[in-house]
C-alpha cells in the first residue's frame, strides 16, 4: 500500500449547465494528496467549495471533471462506507433513535455483524466520555454532547478515513476547544486519516498537520501550510508564539479571499452553497 | 411529580397547600366540570325542559337500560355501525398510506399529484352523499364508502407532509454510511414521518366517523340512523340521547385506540418505558 490515502486530481465542480444562468463554478482544478494518518484542514472563506470538495472525496457528489482516489480506488460519486466515515456540521444523529441505536444503525448500514454492534458502540462512546448516555435520545443531550456523540459515531465504524465538515461550527468557543483536544487525542490513538473543513483559523492551526488554504470561489488551493507539532496536542500549544505566527500567516493568506467572497455574496447568485 | 410539589407543601400551611393542589390538578378540575354539567342538565331537565325534546341524564341512562340494551335490533344496529367504521377506517389507512407514500416519494410526484389530492380534499363531500347512496345502495357498503372517502384524505395529506420535511442532512448522512434505498426508507423516512402519520390517523378517524354517521343518518334501513329517526319522530328524546351517547362512546373508543397506538409507536414517547434497541438486522 502506498503512503497516499487520498489523491485528488484536477477536480472541477460546476453546479448547473456551463454557460447557463445560475451556473456556478465551485471548484476549479483542485489537486491534493493526503498521506495516511495525516490531519489535513481545508481552510477557506465560506462558500469557497471546501465542503463540496469533502463531499466529492466522500463520494456524495460526482465531480464535473477530474478524479479522486481513496486507497487507489476511484471514488466516482458513490460512497465507500467501508473506507470513509463522515461527520457533518450539525449533529446528524437520528432523533427517533437513542444514542446507542444511532450507533447500531450506522454499523448496520455498513454491514457489520450484529454481534459486534454493542461492543463497538460502547467503546466509541467511552472514548468520548459519553457511555452513560447510551440510552438517551439525542434531544435530551446538549448541543455539545450531541456533537461529541456524533463524532464518536463517525469513529465507531472503524474506517481509516474520517471526513469532518465543520463539525464544531454550531458549538460555543469553549466546547469547541475541548472537543478539539479530544479529537487530537483520538487521532494520536487511532492513527486515522482526517480531512477537516473549517473556517476557524485557531481550529485549523491547533488540529492540522497541514492546512490547505483555499481561495474564494471558484475554489483553488492557494497554499499549503505545514504545522510541525506532534499529536496529541495540549492547549499549551495555543500559547506558543509559533501558534500565533501560523494563525497570522493563515489570516494574511485568507484576508483577500474573504473580501472577494463578501463582494461576490452581494450578488444573490453566490449566496449559500 | 411528588418531588416537585414536596418543597411547596412544606413551605406553606398544610391545609392551604392541599386545597391549592386539589384545585390546581387538571384532572380534578376536569372531573368537577363534567359533574357540574351533568348536575346542571339534570336540574334543567327536571324543572323546566319540555319532555318532548329533552330529558334529564338519569332518564336517558334509564332509557339506555330499558330501551336500548334489551333491544337486540338496536344493539345489532350499533354493532353494524362499529363494523362499518372499522372497515372504512381500515380502507382509509391502507389507501391513505399507500397513496401518501407514492405521492410523497419525490419532489416530482408531489408536484404532479399533490394538488389533485388537495383539490379532492376541498370538495364538501356531503353534496355527493345522494350519489354515493345511488351507487352503493342502502346497505353498509354506502356507509363504508362514505366513511372511507372522508377518512382517506387527511391521512394522504399528512403522510405526504411527513415525507416532505425529511432533513437533507439526515439523508446524506445515511447515504455516506452506506445505507441502501430500502434502508433509508425504513430507518430515516418512515420514522421521520411517524408523528405526522399519527396526526393524519387521528384526523382520519374523526372524519371516518363523521362520514359513516352522516351516511347512516341520511338513509338506513334498520341501522343506527333508522332508530335515531324513529326516536326523534316519536318525540322520545331519552332513547334518542342514549343512542347518541352510544355513538359518542364508540367514537371515543376508536380515538383511544389510535392514541394508544401512537404512544407505543412514536419514538419520543417510548422514552419512559424500558428501552430495547429498535434497530433490527
Amino acid at each position: 500500500m502506498s503512503d497516499i490515502a487520498i489523491s485528488i486530481r484536477g477536480v472541477t465542480q460546476r453546479f448547473g449547465e456551463e454557460g447557463s444562468e445560475g451556473s456556478v463554478l465551485a471548484l476549479d482544478n483542485v489537486s491534493l494528496d493526503i498521506r495516511r494518518g495525516e490531519f489535513v484542514c481545508l481552510l477557506g472563506p465560506s462558500g469557497c467549495g471546501k465542503s463540496t470538495l469533502l463531499n466529492i472525496v466522500g463520494g456524495l457528489f460526482k465531480p464535473t471533471e477530474g478524479s479522486c482516489t481513496v486507497d487507489g480506488r476511484l471514488v466516482d460519486g458513490a460512497p465507500h462506507p467501508d473506507k470513509i466515515a463522515f461527520v457533518f456540521q450539525e449533529s446528524t444523529l437520528f432523533p427517533w433513535y437513542t444514542v446507542i441505536e444511532n450507533f447500531h444503525i450506522a454499523l448496520k448500514f455498513q454491514g457489520i455483524p450484529r454481534t459486534e454492534w454493542d461492543d463497538r458502540a460502547m467503546a466509541a462512546l467511552r472514548a468520548v466520555g459519553m457511555a452513560s448516555f447510551a440510552r438517551h435520545y439525542p434531544e435530551q443531550l446538549s448541543v455539545g454532547m450531541r456533537q461529541r456523540v456524533n463524532m464518536a459515531r463517525g469513529i465507531c465504524v472503524g474506517t481509516d478515513i474520517l471526513l469532518m465538515d465543520e463539525p464544531f461550527a454550531a458549538l460555543d468557543e469553549q466546547t469547541r476547544m475541548v472537543l478539539g483536544e479530544d479529537l487530537s487525542q483520538l487521532l494520536a490513538a487511532t492513527g486515522k486519516t482526517i480531512v477537516f473543513v473549517t473556517h476557524s483559523l485557531a481550529e485549523a492551526v491547533f488540529l492540522s498537520d497541514r492546512i490547505a488554504v483555499m481561495t474564494a470561489r471558484p475554489g483553488k488551493i492557494k497554499t499549503i501550510i505545514d504545522v510541525a507539532e506532534q499529536h496529541p496536542r495540549s492547549p499549551d500549544f495555543m500559547l506558543e508564539t509559533r501558534f500565533s505566527e501560523l494563525r497570522n500567516e493563515c489570516y494574511a493568506l485568507l484576508r483577500d479571499e474573504i473580501r472577494a467572497t463578501v463582494a461576490a455574496q452581494r450578488d444573490p447568485q453566490f449566496a449559500g452553497a | 411529580m411528588t418531588v416537585q410539589t414536596l418543597p411547596q407543601a412544606q413551605s406553606g400551611p398544610m391545609r392551604a397547600s392541599f386545597a391549592r393542589r386539589a384545585i390546581g390538578s387538571a384532572f380534578v378540575l376536569r372531573i368537577s366540570l363534567i359533574v357540574a354539567i351533568f348536575v346542571a342538565l339534570e336540574i334543567y331537565g327536571r324543572m323546566w325542559a319540555d319532555p318532548a325534546f329533552m330529558r334529564p341524564p338519569t332518564a336517558i341512562f334509564d332509557a339506555f337500560l330499558t330501551q336500548i340494551l334489551p333491544e337486540p335490533k338496536v344493539i345489532e344496529a350499533l354493532w353494524m355501525c362499529v363494523i362499518e367504521i372499522a372497515a372504512a377506517y381500515a380502507l382509509s389507512i391502507m389507501f391513505g398510506v399507500i397513496v401518501g407514500l407514492v405521492v410523497g416519494a419525490s419532489r416530482f410526484s408531489r408536484g404532479a399529484f399533490f394538488p389533485i389530492v388537495l383539490l379532492l380534499y376541498a370538495i364538501p363531500q356531503v353534496s355527493l352523499l345522494p350519489l354515493v347512496i345511488l351507487m352503493f345502495g342502502l346497505g353498509p357498503a354506502a356507509k363504508i364508502a362514505f366513511g372511507f372517502s372522508h377518512g382517506v384524505f387527511p391521512i394522504i395529506v399528512n403522510v405526504v407532509a411527513g415525507m416532505r420535511d425529511v432533513k437533507e442532512l439526515h439523508l446524506r448522512a445515511a447515504r455516506s454510511m452506506g445505507a441502501s434505498r430500502a434502508d433509508t426508507v425504513r430507518h430515516v423516512i418512515l420514522p421521520h414521518m411517524v408523528p405526522s402519520l399519527f396526526t393524519g390517523l387521528r384526523l382520519g378517524m374523526t372524519m371516518t366517523l363523521l362520514g359513516v354517521i352522516l351516511a347512516e343518518l341520511y338513509v338506513s334501513q334498520g341501522g343506527v340512523g333508522y332508530y335515531t329517526r324513529v326516536f326523534a319522530e316519536s318525540y322520545s328524546p331519552a332513547p334518542l340521547f342514549a343512542l347518541i351517547g352510544c355513538l359518542a362512546v364508540i367514537a371515543i373508543l376508536f380515538n383511544e385506540l389510535v392514541r394508544i397506538a401512537e404512544n407505543s409507536l412514536t419514538p419520543g414517547k417510548r422514552r419512559t418505558r424500558a428501552l430495547k434497541s429498535s434497530v433490527k438486522e
